[in-house]
């Protein structure tokens, strides 16, 4: 659910009980007025008619005009106190009226030549219940009038509201440490996106500061070693000049050598991959690639044979832009691969067409785990490779972002390269 | 062959003379840029090894040096750095091979001699080693006079023997002069052996002297005598 969803109904449940509650107390507000200005007028009624039965010692004569309703009832109680109530009123306007309660009373103890009368003054209240309705219906429209009103603004002012926390979402998506992109400002005035854009900036250049760093200090920590495994390679290479050496010095030394080789072979890896992701890989230009793959099978062509490895290939002229260098590594690790985890007698089947290069070869019976064949320093228990051949080629289809994926279909190991993913 | 080694690592300029010297050549060496230069102004050599990330600056600068001063040297780089740019840019400035570290010995060995005979640009174009005859510029050999035919990696490992004549060498320095770093062929010396095998038996095949010795275990030896 949205946050304005939820920020909406809230909203709304709130508006509406506070509109409820409102309308509730002003319904008991306006009445309690209302009765005691009702209450208040007939006090002045009674005063009036106490006053006339005062100074005339009779009953005030009963006029059809008058909105009010007096009556008086002979009662032998001598202490009546004065007290206020709904009571029917007769002379209501509307005959039909089947309210008992839609007058105000008011009934009194008065005194007339001697005798005690309970007096009864009644009072429509009808006008006033309309101006309770009027005040109600007022404010029910109101009540929905703000509803739809709340519902609109959320609708619509939010989207707008929000679209520079979008926009920094949509940046934040396509976020990577190696890309030199920077965010863009939405230029918004609200403080807290303003906020979030500028500790968002924060930490993407640190996060990059630290990639950086770390990456310096993979290709320095390479470089450096490099000058060692030179100092090893040629001190072997002379010390098995020696005459005094026997067959097993010689495997001792032939496995340093391996080794060093091993070691040396890692280091260029590490350092080939630090420069494809830091786009330092130098020009790129027009290749056939059909050319570039008939070369690569011929250059593994002893390879294959020594493996009586037989080799089924469809390919179709396509030419591409990117650096020589760089598709001649994916195409000697992709070979390689194909012949290195091969059994003897094996198959490779190669296709290139316009959409992609697809490479298949018998192996193993089982497949890969293809979620962990692209990382590095995977490798299967056979390999004697340092498992960053995969993590290149993977790492040179992201830079001309081409598609690798791996499958195991009938039985045949799968790599195929999508020149361009997501149109076919 | 007189030889400049400019190197700043201490063990590796030690190793190379050492196994350089050991073929009649005379090994002069540098640590830094400041001596290198020193000494190219006083005196001429055939070769100068040349390393790139040197102390006090970049190993360029003996190169413009020797361009400015029109020295015929031939330049060797060995560097540590992996990096296209800085071998065309080496290349460009007057530099005439690239070697990246680590290097086999060997294979810094039978550089130097291929850069040499380049620049040396004899009229001759023969290299001729006992009975063995090889045609540089139409890569052909001839034993005895008689030609054999040899395949293109055949004809690259003779050359490679004959530039480390009398030096053991690995099995890894050889697999590498053939197959470059891209074929990993660390874990399989099988086709080394076929090459081998196919070589020593055409050369003996022509009547050739057995110069190639298997050292077991660890490589060859192509015999100086």
């Amino acid at each position: 659910m949205k946050l304005s969803a939820h920020y909406n109904r809230s909203n709304i449940i709130i508006t509406v009980s506070v509109l409820l509650v409102g309308a509730v107390i002003y319904y008991f507000a306006i009445n309690y007025i209302i009765q005691r200005q009702l209450d208040r007028d007939l006090t002045e009624e009674m005063e009036e008619i106490v006053s006339y039965i005062g100074s005339r010692h009779k009953f005030p004569v009963q006029l059809d005009i008058d909105q009010e309703d007096v009556s008086f009832n002979e009662t032998n109680q001598s202490n009546f106190k004065t007290v206020y109530f709904n009571a029917p009123f007769r002379k209501s306007i509307k005959k039909d009226s089947d309210d008992d309660n839609n007058g105000r009373a008011v009934e009194t103890l008065v005194h007339v030549n001697g005798k005690s009368y309970l007096m009864t003054i009644v009072i429509s209240r009808e006008s006033t219940e309309y101006l309770v309705q009027v005040i109600a219906t007022i404010t029910l429209i109101l009540m929905v009038g703000l509803f739809l009103v709340l519902l609109l603004t959320n609708r619509y002012v939010s989207h707008d509201l929000w679209k520079p926390f979008f926009y920094l979402l949509q940046q934040l998506k396509a976020f990577s440490v190696s890309d030199h992109t920077n965010f863009s400002y939405s230029k918004t005035n609200v403080d807290e996106f303003n906020e979030l854009e500028a500790a968002v900036l924060l930490m993407s250049s640190r996060v990059r500061k630290d990639y950086r760093t770390l990456k310096q200090f993979t290709e320095n920590a390479s470089h450096e070693m490099m000058t060692p495994l030179s100092v090893i390679t040629s001190k072997l290479d002379i010390l098995i000049q020696d005459d005094s050496l026997n067959p097993e010095h010689y495997k001792q030394l032939q496995d340093i050598y391996g080794a060093t080789n091993k070691l040396s072979r890692l280091n260029q890896s590490l350092l080939l991959l630090v420069k494809i992701e830091n786009n330092l890989i130098g020009e790129t230009e027009l290749l056939e690639l059909d050319q570039l793959v008939l070369e690569k099978s011929e250059q593994f062509q002893e390879l294959i044979t020594s493996k009586h490895i037989t080799v089924t290939t469809a390919i179709a002229q396509k030419t591409v832009t990117a650096s020589g260098q760089l598709l001649d590594i994916l195409f000697n690790n992709l070979f390689s691969n194909a012949i290195r985890h091969n059994i003897d007698s094996g198959v490779i089947n190669i296709s290139l067409t316009d959409e992609g290069f697809l490479i298949q070869n018998t192996g193993s019976l089982h497949p890969l785990n293809e979620e962990e064949l692209f990382e590095r320093f995977l490798k299967g228990k056979n390999s004697e490779g340092a498992g960053l051949g995969l993590a290149i080629v993977k790492s040179i289809c992201n830079v001309y972002n081409w598609e690798v994926s791996y499958s195991f279909i009938s039985s045949l190991h799968t790599f195929q390269i999508l020149f361009a993913p997501g149109k076919v | 062959m007189k030889i400049l080694i400019v190197e700043d690592e201490q063990n590796l300029r030690e190793n190379i003379t050492t196994y350089l010297n050991s073929d009649g050549n005379v090994c002069e060496s540098s640590a830094d840029l400041g001596n290198a230069i020193e000494k190219l102004e006083d005196y001429a050599y055939d070769c100068v090894l040349l390393d790139l990330g040197l102390p006090d600056g970049e190993g360029f600068k003996v190169l413009n040096f020797l361009k400015e001063q029109r020295r015929d040297e031939a330049v060797l780089i060995i560097s540590a750095k992996n990096g296209l740019e800085d071998k065309i840019k080496g290349l460009n400035t007057g530099a005439d091979d690239y070697l990246i570290k680590p290097f086999h010995l060997a294979e810094l060995k039978a550089r130097i001699e291929a850069v040499f005979r380049r620049k040396a640009a004899n009229s001759n174009n023969n290299l001729v080693f006992n009975e063995i005859t090889i045609n540089l510029q139409g890569r052909t050999v001839e034993i005895n006079g008689n030609p054999i035919i040899l395949t293109r990696k055949e004809y690259d490992m003779l050359l490679y023997f004959i530039a480390n004549k009398g030096k053991v060498i690995s099995k890894n320095a050889i697999a590498t002069h053939l197959w470059g770093d891209e074929m990993d062929m660390n874990d399989n010396f099988y086709f080394l052996y076929t090459h081998i095998k196919n070589l020593r038996k055409k050369m003996l095949d022509a009547d050739c002297t057995d110069y190639l010795k298997s050292i077991y275990g660890i490589g060859y030896k192509f015999l100086s005598e």
